[in-house]
C-alpha cells in the first residue's frame, strides 16, 4: 500500500536526523572538554584574586572602620540598575538560553515593579534576539563573544559599565549567566558585580594590621584590583557559560538521539505491521477469487 | 636557609607552586627581593621578570606582564595576567624567550619598565 512507502521514507528521514544529532553531541562533548579545562584553570585564578581582594578590603576595614571606596559603597535605594546577561550564540541546547532569559526577565520585572530604572546589556545572539523581538531596549550588545570568550573584549565590554558606575550613571551592576556545574547540570548564577558584594568575600579573622600596601595610597591598588576583579568575573562568567552551553547541548543532543532511536523502532514496528497487513489482504483476495471460481 | 612557599597563578592556571629560598619581584614602586619571614605586603606588579631561587639553589626566571603580589610571612602569592617561564629546563628556550618578549611588548605601557625587562630577557638569553 502507499502507506508502506510513506513509513519507509519517514524512517530514513528520522535516521538522518539521528545522524546529525549524534554528530552534534560528539562535537559538543569534544568542545566541552576544552571549555571545562579552561574554566577550571580560571577558577583558581579567580579564587586567588578574590582572596587577595578580601584581604585588602579587610585590612582597610580594620584601619578605617568602614571601607570608604566608591566600589564598596552600597546604595540602599538604587535608582538605576544595570543588568548584564550572558547567553549562547547558538540554539539547540535545550532550555539553556531560556533559563538565562527567564531569570533576566524576573529581575527586569522586580526592578520595574520597584520603580527602578533598568538598563539591559547582553552577550550572545540568542538572548539579544529574544529582547529585540520583545522590543526591549538594550544598552550594549555583543555577539560572538560567548562562543569564543576572550579577555580583552570581555573587559572592554564591562569597562563601559564600570565607567558609568564611577560617573554615577548607574548604582548597581548585576551579571546573569547559566554556569557550568558538571556534565549534567548547569546553574543560573546571578552575581552582583558592583558595588562589590562583601558577603561573597570571606573575611578571615587573622589580624592583618601590619599589612603594607604599595603604592601606599590605598586607592591606586584598590582601584586596579577591583577593576581586575570585575573584568575577570565577567570573563569567568563567559567561560563557565560556554562550558555550560556545551554540556547543555550535549545533553539535549543525547536525548534527541535517543528519541530518534525510539522513533525508528516504533516506525519499524508500524512498517512491519503494515507489510503483514498488505500480505494478508492480498492472500484473502486470492483465496476469495479462487472461491468464486468454484 | 629557611624556605618559604611561592605560588604564581595566571588565568591559565597555577604555573609555580613550591618552596623557594628567595624571590625577586618587579613591584610597581621598584624591584624588591623577598626572603622567608618578610613583612606582610601587598603590591602592584609591573611588567618585568620574577627571579626565583629554588630550594636547590637553581635560578628560574618568569616574565610577567603585570598583576599583584601578596607577601605573607611564610607564603608569597603572585597573581599575574600572563607569564612565560624563561629558563625552565626545556630545550626550546629560544621559543620561550621570543614568547616572553612578545608578552612584555604587549603589556608594556611604561617604556622604562619595559626596557629594563627586555634587557633582562636579552642578558638571560646570552648567559645560557
Amino acid at each position: 500500500m502507499a502507506n508502506l512507502k510513506d513509513i519507509k521514507r519517514k524512517i530514513s528521514s528520522v535516521k538522518g536526523t539521528q545522524k546529525t544529532t549524534r554528530a552534534m553531541k560528539l562535537v559538543s562533548s569534544a568542545k566541552l572538554k576544552r571549555a571545562e579545562e579552561v574554566a577550571k584553570r580560571s577558577k583558581i585564578y579567580a579564587s586567588k584574586l578574590t582572596e587577595l581582594l578580601g584581604e585588602i578590603a579587610q585590612k582597610m576595614n580594620q584601619s578605617e572602620g568602614e571601607i570608604d571606596n566608591i566600589f564598596f559603597r552600597e546604595n540602599k535605594n538604587p535608582s538605576k540598575v544595570d543588568i548584564v546577561f550572558v547567553s549562547a550564540d547558538k540554539g539547540l541546547c535545550g532550555g539553556f538560553n531560556y533559563q538565562t532569559i527567564k531569570r533576566t526577565n524576573k529581575l527586569l520585572k522586580e526592578f520595574g515593579d520597584a520603580g527602578v530604572e533598568v538598563r539591559l546589556s547582553g552577550v550572545g545572539k540568542k538572548g539579544i534576539a529574544f529582547y529585540k523581538y520583545n522590543k526591549q531596549e538594550m544598552l550594549n550588545e555583543i555577539e560572538g563573544l560567548s562562543a569564543s570568550p576572550n579577555y580583552e573584549d570581555a573587559s572592554k565590554f564591562i569597562s563601559l559599565l564600570v565607567e558609568d558606575y564611577i560617573a554615577g550613571k548607574t548604582d548597581k551592576i548585576i551579571l546573569v549567566y547559566n554556569g557550568y556545574v558538571n556534565m549534567i547540570t548547569q546553574e543560573i548564577v546571578e552575581q552582583q558585580l558592583l558595588p562589590v558584594d562583601m558577603s561573597n568575600i570571606k573575611l578571615n579573622a587573622v589580624s592583618l594590621s601590619e599589612l603594607e600596601i604599595e603604592p601606599d595610597d590605598d586607592d591606586t591598588l584598590m582601584d586596579a584590583l577591583v577593576r581586575k576583579y570585575i573584568e575577570y568575573s565577567m570573563y569567568y562568567g563567559l567561560l563557565t557559560s560556554l562550558a555550560g552551553e556545551h554540556s547543555a547541548r550535549m545533553q539535549a543532543m543525547d536525548a534527541a538521539t535517543k528519541n530518534a532511536g525510539e522513533m525508528v523502532q516504533k516506525l519499524t514496528v508500524k512498517y512491519n505491521k503494515a507489510r503483514q497487513e498488505a500480505i494478508t489482504t492480498e492472500l484473502i483476495e486470492i483465496i476469495s477469487g479462487m472461491e468464486s471460481l468454484k | 636557609m629557611k624556605l618559604m612557599k611561592l605560588e604564581i597563578v595566571t588565568p591559565l592556571g597555577v604555573i609555580f607552586d613550591d618552596e623557594v629560598k628567595q624571590v625577586t619581584i618587579p613591584g610597581s614602586e621598584g624591584e624588591f627581593g623577598v626572603l622567608a619571614g618578610h613583612a606582610s605586603l601587598v603590591s602592584l606588579l609591573d611588567t618585568g621578570v620574577i627571579v626565583i631561587e629554588t630550594k636547590e639553589s637553581k635560578e628560574i626566571s618568569v616574565a610577567v606582564n603585570g598583576g599583584y603580589v601578596k607577601v605573607g610571612e611564610d607564603k608569597t602569592l603572585c597573581v599575574v595576567d600572563g607569564a612565560v617561564a624563561l629558563n625552565a629546563e626545556d630545550s626550546n628556550l629560544a621559543n620561550a624567550l621570543a614568547e616572553a618578549k612578545e608578552l612584555l611588548a604587549k603589556a608594556g605601557e611604561s617604556s622604562m619598565a619595559l626596557a629594563s625587562a627586555m634587557a633582562k630577557v636579552d642578558s638571560m638569553g646570552k648567559s645560557i
